[in-house]
């Protein structure tokens, strides 16, 4: 059952600066040119939290960075026989407690969705797998939804039911607390004094913010209508050509999606003898992503390079996890200059979907 | 959580054993391993060389408690053009085997069609060296290979060799003679199924090569009444980890390296790219 507790505004820093003794604490920061970004704090004094915009990043690169190390690589010599031999050697990330502050529901339910991708199939990811262990996740209710934000429609907020260790809700002067994870309990008993029990006046607020919060999006997108319009077996191949067309190829969408987890594996020499072997992001809309060595591609770049991206949020991953995984975040609205978001995409095919029933 | 091993990831080095060009795109290679790689026929392996970088490589020897593994490599690609430099007694790491691979036991009495296409060849052979090895388990063989030219045929003396071996025939077509000597025919690997004595109940085709092939094969087989659940085919697709997780051989809601790279017809025939 879930524990409701109170945090008084004021108790918040306090409370941070406790954890941060503790753990890495990882939060979104305004920075100087005005970007809201999740950053590693070092001196809690000496940055702005930023709880009222959306954190333009997604916590991914924290558990699955841009650039990671798999293996370095060297040449061995054996000086009495003269005899020379390359091997890899496995590097693996370290491993640093942290406290990921100011999560929201699209953010936490993306990790755990990666999470399902690197830990739980058949091949586990240690790399990944070090990233995540002994991380502790305080998110917070979104009371009034962003722009472009609809995970009213994708079901990943803007409240969460589970997966937070603690979830806040800003309810006027204090942050209604619940918690949730074995993490979050433990967190909230060691440091109890920070925080009162919930009153039954604090549960009103909690209830009446949340409930108010559904009522605020901005935008009605039909997600579930589009899944099963791509499940029946004809494509929407035009509107995979008109997209594909405007795509830019400049895979941003990928990089800035919470869920993107596609990579490409490649070496760095060093120097002479010795190198790394990297592992980085890649973006399915690349024209040379499915390209293979001789030049043939079984995806034709002009009319198909979208298709993947949306059938795999939209389609396979329902059909393989039991939900999107596209989190309802928008970012790749903001990001694209082509028109080229997964928004663009619903309403294109839901719309054509209207039309098809108005047509008697 | 599971143990973690991180070795999935990172190549193990091996000394190549012999090295020598079979065409002058192909280059064939014996590794030494120091231990049997347990893979199953029509499985692949990653193949690094360092600082070059990594890719897919079919293997092309037969299954087998044995410490070597045989690779055809065609020069296509900067990883493949530095292969081709390679010679015994130099290094490379090697990671896998990956891919689900045919199983012996869904070919045990039953007729077998290979169709293979130009390098299609090479992982078909880690299928057909079972099959010939263990030749009493399975019915008839049909080996149809096809290639540009006779400077371009793949292990030519092989399938001469197999040609003798009771029950199977082996077809050996070239598109164009090319004024070169050559002992077999002259035509398309789809010519001469049409005229295959075939019981479509009892066989089970497995074919691979170019893409442009499959539509034309699988319409001749379709025509001789063989069932699109009774056709392998062993697709190639760009593959950077092997284990399902980069994204690019992701095949509709499959991916190559773990779902294939082997499949049924009757799993991708639907799937747009599939076969494209």
């Amino acid at each position: 059952m879930l524990e409701n507790f109170v945090l008084e505004k004021d108790h918040l820093l306090p409370l941070l600066r406790k954890l941060g003794r503790q753990y890495r604490l990882v939060a979104p920061v305004r920075n100087r040119h005005g970007d809201t970004l999740f950053t590693e704090i070092h001196d809690l004094d000496r940055v702005e939290i930023d709880l009222e915009h959306q954190p333009q990043s997604s916590l991914k690169p924290f558990f699955f960075p841009q650039v990671e190390v798999l293996s370095m690589y060297g040449l061995d010599h054996d000086t009495s026989s003269g005899a020379t031999w390359y091997s890899f050697y496995p590097q693996l990330p370290e491993n640093r407690p942290t406290v990921y502050f100011g999560v929201r529901s699209c953010d936490m339910m993306a990790v755990m969705y990666t999470d399902m991708i690197f830990l739980q199939s058949s091949e586990y990811d240690v790399y990944y797998a070090r990233h995540r262990e002994n991380a502790i996740f305080i998110t917070i209710g979104c009371n009034q939804p962003f722009s472009n934000c609809f995970c009213n429609a994708t079901r990943s907020g803007p409240f969460l039911e589970h997966g937070f260790d603690i979830q806040l809700t800003d309810i006027g002067d204090r942050f209604f607390v619940e918690t949730g994870r074995a993490r979050g309990v433990q967190l909230r008993r060691q440091w109890a004094y920070f925080f009162r029990d919930a009153t039954e006046d604090d549960r009103r607020a909690q209830f009446q913010a949340a409930l108010e919060a559904r009522g605020l999006f901005n935008r009605l997108v039909h997600v579930d209508l589009v899944t099963r319009i791509l499940a029946r077996q004809e494509e929407p191949e035009a509107i995979f050509a008109e997209l594909s067309a405007r795509c830019q190829d400049c895979g941003g969408c990928a990089y800035i999606c919470p869920t993107c987890t596609c990579f490409t594996i490649h070496d760095q020499a060093l120097d002479e003898d010795r190198g790394e072997r990297l592992r980085t992001w890649d973006a399915c809309t690349f024209s040379g992503f499915t390209r293979m060595a001789g030049g043939h591609n079984p995806v034709d770049p002009d009319r198909q390079r979208v298709r993947k991206r949306f059938l795999h949020k939209l389609l396979h991953d329902v059909e393989h996890h039991g939900r999107t995984s596209c989190m309802g975040c928008g970012r790749c609205v903001d990001m694209c200059f082509g028109g080229v978001d997964i928004l663009r995409f619903i309403e294109m095919v839901s719309e054509n979907e209207t039309e098809h029933e108005e047509t008697p | 959580m599971k143990a973690i091993d991180p070795r999935i990831l990172t190549p193990t080095m091996v000394r190549i054993s012999e090295a020598a060009d079979m065409t002058a795109q192909e280059r064939f290679f014996r590794l030494r391993l120091s231990r049997p790689l347990g893979h199953r026929p029509g499985q692949f392996v990653m193949v690094s060389v360092p600082g070059i970088g990594e890719a897919p490589i079919s293997i092309c020897c037969g299954p087998g408690d044995h410490d070597r593994l045989e690779l055809l490599v065609r020069s296509a690609g900067s990883l493949t053009m530095v292969l081709r430099r390679l010679e015994a007694g130099d290094q490379v790491g090697i990671r896998g085997p990956f891919g689900t691979g045919f199983d012996l036991a869904d070919f045990e009495g039953r007729d077998v069609l290979i169709v293979a296409g130009g390098l299609g060849l090479a992982p078909l052979r880690s299928l057909i060296e079972p099959l010939i090895l263990d030749r009493q388990r399975f019915g008839r063989i049909t080996i149809i290979s096809g290639c540009r030219t006779p400077a371009d045929e793949l292990f030519g003396r092989e399938m001469r060799a197999w040609s003798r071996v009771p029950g199977t025939r082996v077809i050996r077509l070239v598109n164009d003679t090319a004024h070169l000597p050559w002992d077999g025919e002259v035509g398309l690997v789809t010519a001469p199924i049409a005229g295959l004595d075939m019981d479509p109940a009892a066989t089970l085709a497995v074919l691979c090569g170019p893409p442009v092939m499959y539509k034309f094969v699988i319409m001749e087989l379709a025509g001789r009444g063989l069932a699109h659940d009774r056709i392998f085919i062993d697709l190639e697709r760009r593959m950077r980890c092997g284990i399902g997780k980069c994204g690019h051989c992701q095949i509709n809601h499959l991916t190559c390296c773990q779902d294939g790279p082997v499949f049924r017809l009757s799993t991708v025939q639907s799937l747009p790219e599939a076969l494209a």
